[in-house]
């Protein structure tokens, strides 16, 4: 937007024409004085000798009108360093109070910040109502093209699963997606790396009971990022998931923390995948064992999910043997 | 084995319903939350199948509420829901297994053998008790690996004892869990099922604990 000239020098250039105004009126008034009283010269004069007094006097005065103009203007500087504050995910809200005529600006701005918040959660209920919405019918079809195939019409049967398994995958895309386009714009989010990974580890152990997996944790408390919770955990319980999916007996789970970030390393000990393969399965739909389960979408949404974020998910070998991915995100 | 599916689209609790029938599995069906909840206090079911999103009470909320009430009957819990804050939720609350919408049904199957397994302590799939050997996927019955034609209902005894392995199960216990609930049930009709049972596995399969039921040992 175009600046419409600079505040400051507006109540600059007032002061100074006040200034000289007073200037006139105190001129006409001395004048007055001595045309009237011929001895009044003298008076004057016995003031004005006193030049260190008056000068001081006169140099002060200034200084705290400059003051005054500076105090004036900070409250604009300030609601700039709040909005920036939520730009960056410190804050939800402009707080703080506020001269009187500039308070009223900022409940208005907060108001607005209130109603997008409103806005972004009913869009994210109305997907996810959605989504949720067509499950369920899909399943019944996935069920009837069980029956068609079973009931001598494969080729039906395996028609209607390849299109369902298409419209499940579109859907868990898409979802997840949206809820993160959403709620990486909201800000003010901080969550506990460590409080997740236990809940995640808690729910993979039950999943997976059969295989006897060792889920082992190393997250120091104190290690966050700015990530809503929901989507910390769909990042790294798709990652975790991966990993308790291929490996051998165990998987891990360490972070360190760098300047303006927090790094996840999750390894497995299973087979790993072949070098030429591993920037191609973080890609939409692409599986590195199109025998194994899963929708081949899991990576592909942890990816978009932390580029929403600002993060970055890279795939190495890990020193267990298996696949080491690496998780980085903004800390907070 | 008796299960419990609890889901509000009608055309899905029927198709669930078909397929664990034809598993060999006693079916009982909720639409809702207070139907679920009446019969999980009056029944007694050998695993559930939950929905989340029910009318009435939601599947989280009687998920906690059995669990306080010191019910541990597998539970595994089949939702549209399918987001990992959403599963963490379900297995917290109490879930032993966690699968998202649209499934495949031999999936819920292997997975629902799975859970009555580990209930019984069970490690391996094949459930031996001597020379008997019942195999739960395709509801298999062998003995000295020369298979046994067995009638659903003979299934469903042998299978309910065999599960509870080296425990003495009363026969009201085993009517229960071998019946569903809209069953016109006779006890005696289990005597009669036990009978057959022996002339087809050897008279020594079962025993019959006097005033107390049946019991099926490891080595019997």
């Amino acid at each position: 937007m175009k600046a419409s000239g600079s505040l400051r020098s507006r109540v600059w250039l007032g002061a100074i024409l006040w200034t000289l105004g007073l200037f006139g009126f105190a001129g006409l008034l001395v004048n007055q004085v001595m045309l009237r009283h011929p001895e009044s010269p003298q008076a004057v004069h016995a003031i004005f000798t006193y030049v260190g007094p008056v000068a001081t006097l006169a140099a002060l005065l200034l200084l705290v009108g400059l003051i005054q103009v500076s105090r004036g203007m900070s409250p604009i500087a300030q609601l700039r360093h709040r909005l920036s504050s939520i730009h960056e995910g410190h804050a939800r809200r402009v707080n703080g109070e506020f001269p009187s005529e500039v308070q009223p600006l900022v409940d208005d701005l907060n108001a607005l910040l209130a109603e997008r918040d409103r806005v972004i959660e009913r869009a994210q209920a109305k997907a996810g109502d959605l989504a949720h919405g067509l499950k369920t019918p899909l399943a019944v079809l996935l069920q009837e093209a069980e029956t068609a195939e079973r009931s001598g019409q494969p080729q039906v049967g395996a028609a209607i699963r390849h299109q369902v398994d298409r419209m499940q995958r579109q859907m868990d895309y898409h979802l997840a997606h949206a809820r993160a386009a959403a709620s990486g714009a909201a800000p003010g989010t901080r969550c506990e790396v460590a409080e997740v990974a236990e809940g995640l580890a808690r729910t993979l152990r039950r999943l997976y009971v059969d295989r006897h997996l060792t889920v082992s944790l190393s997250v120091a408390t104190g290690h966050a990022v700015r990530v809503e919770r929901a989507d910390l955990e769909e990042m790294l319980g798709n990652v975790l998931d991966n990993a308790c999916k291929w490996a051998a007996s165990s998987v891990s789970l360490s972070t360190t923390r760098t300047d303006a970030s927090l790094v996840m390393m999750i390894d497995d000990d299973g087979p790993g995948v072949d070098d030429a393969l591993l920037e191609s399965v973080l890609q939409r739909g692409v599986r590195a064992d199109e025998t194994a389960p899963g929708s081949g979408f899991g990576l592909a949404i942890v990816r978009d999910l932390s580029e929403v974020y600002g993060g970055t998910i890279v795939l190495s070998r890990s020193p267990l043997g298996g696949l080491r991915a690496t998780l980085t995100l903004p800390s907070a | 084995m008796r299960v419990l599916v609890v889901e509000d689209e009608a055309a899905l609790a029927q198709q669930l319903d078909d397929a664990l029938t034809a598993a060999g599995y006693a079916v009982d069906r909720a639409g809702d939350g207070l139907r679920a909840d009446f019969l999980m206090q009056t029944e007694s079911y050998d695993a559930l199948v939950l929905d989340l999103g029910l009318p009435k009470i939601d599947g989280l909320t009687l998920l906690s509420r059995w669990r306080q009430a010191g019910h541990t009957t597998p539970v595994l819990i089949l939702t549209a829901r399918g987001s990992w804050h959403e599963k963490v939720q379900g297995i917290d609350g109490g879930a032993d297994d966690y699968m998202a919408k649209p499934f495949q049904v031999e999936e819920v199957l292997a997975r629902i053998r799975a859970l009555i397994r580990r209930a019984g302590g069970l490690a391996s799939r094949e459930i031996r008790a001597g020379a008997i050997v019942l195999d739960p996927r395709d509801a298999r019955v062998t003995l000295g690996g020369i298979p046994v034609k067995l009638t659903s209902h003979e299934f469903k005894v042998l299978s309910y004892l065999m599960h509870q392995r080296d425990r003495v199960v009363s026969q009201m216990e085993l009517t229960e869990h071998i019946y569903a609930q809209d069953f016109d049930r006779e006890s005696n009709t289990v005597e009669v099922f036990v009978a057959r049972l022996r002339r087809k596995l050897g008279a020594s399969a079962i025993e019959t604990v006097r005033g107390l039921g049946y019991r099926m040992g490891a080595s019997s």
